[in-house]
């Protein structure tokens, strides 16, 4: 599959598709209602850092990476404008720049199905599973083929169209997880899953570092 | 990006130490400068605030 990498094409519609994604998704609220606090929390692939966000409300600091540089200045933007602290870090998911055993709770959605191939998109897992602290736990989400839209079962690449204001569409690069797919995912990284499940057309796993 | 940051970050292709230069700072936040590759030698720019941590293969392909 020859689509753009996504971070390119976020570059170009990052404003118009972070004011689409003003508010953050209820699992991901309810996941850090129900976490204790935190000294150090993680939002992987944070957009518009909604969900950066969120997770100020139980950690001392938060850190929010994306791949995008237009993306970043919307969390910029919204940080300002809002009045929270998260740190901003440009960086590769598959790459983390962060030191090991340091976050205490992390948000991994709607990112990991942007990587290709899949031995990228296990790398970056393993790197969830480096940087989480013991007893640290990440929930992470992708887009599956549970969402109406899709007719398949089995997991695929595939392309999706965002159309800007003025009628130009460009391509996103996504592979769409089955949920079998998305289990042997997780089990071929260093990561240990506590918790499956699906909604609004995602695939979830509350997930720890290798030692649990 | 705060310098408090120092005892988070590593760099993305070694996880080994950085070194910050900084070359604007606005109280504890530096504005523009770079951080550099104990081992690796790789400078990646602090741009606007935003440390570019990207892989350096990434960066503008």
């Amino acid at each position: 599959m020859d689509a753009p990498e996504p971070r390119h094409t976020y570059d170009r519609i990052a404003e118009h598709f972070a004011v689409t994604r003003e508010h953050p998704w209820p699992e991901v609220e309810s996941f850090v209602a129900d976490a204790a606090p935190v000294a150090l929390a993680f939002d992987l692939g944070c957009g518009n850092a909604r969900h950066a966000e969120v997770l100020t409300d139980v950690a001392d600091r938060v850190l929010g990476l994306d791949a995008s540089r237009g993306l970043l200045r919307t969390a910029q933007d919204r940080r300002a404008e809002r009045g929270f602290g998260v740190d901003l870090l440009h960086g590769d998911a598959a790459n983390l720049p962060i030191r090991p055993g340091q976050v205490g709770l992390a948000v991994y959605v709607a990112t990991l199905h942007h990587l290709r191939p899949r031995e990228r998109r296990i790398e970056s897992l393993d790197e969830l599973a480096r940087v989480l602290a013991p007893g640290g736990r990440a929930l992470v989400g992708v887009w599956s083929t549970t969402h109406d839209r899709f007719d398949a079962t089995t997991g695929f690449d595939t392309t999706v169209d965002w159309t800007l204001p003025d009628g130009e569409t460009l391509p996103r690069y996504y592979h769409i997880y089955d949920p079998t797919e998305f289990d042997e995912d997780l089990a071929a990284s260093e990561l240990t899953s506590f918790d499956r499940f699906q909604s609004s057309g995602n695939c979830y796993a509350v997930v720890g570092p290798a030692s649990g | 990006m705060k310098e408090s940051l120092m005892e988070i970050l590593c760099d993305p292709l070694d996880k080994s130490e950085l070194e910050l230069e900084v070359e604007e700072r606005d109280g504890e936040e530096i504005i523009e400068g770079r951080l550099i590759g104990t081992v690796t030698g790789e400078e990646y720019p602090i741009e606007d605030g935003i440390p570019n941590l990207l892989p350096p293969d990434m960066r503008d392909d």
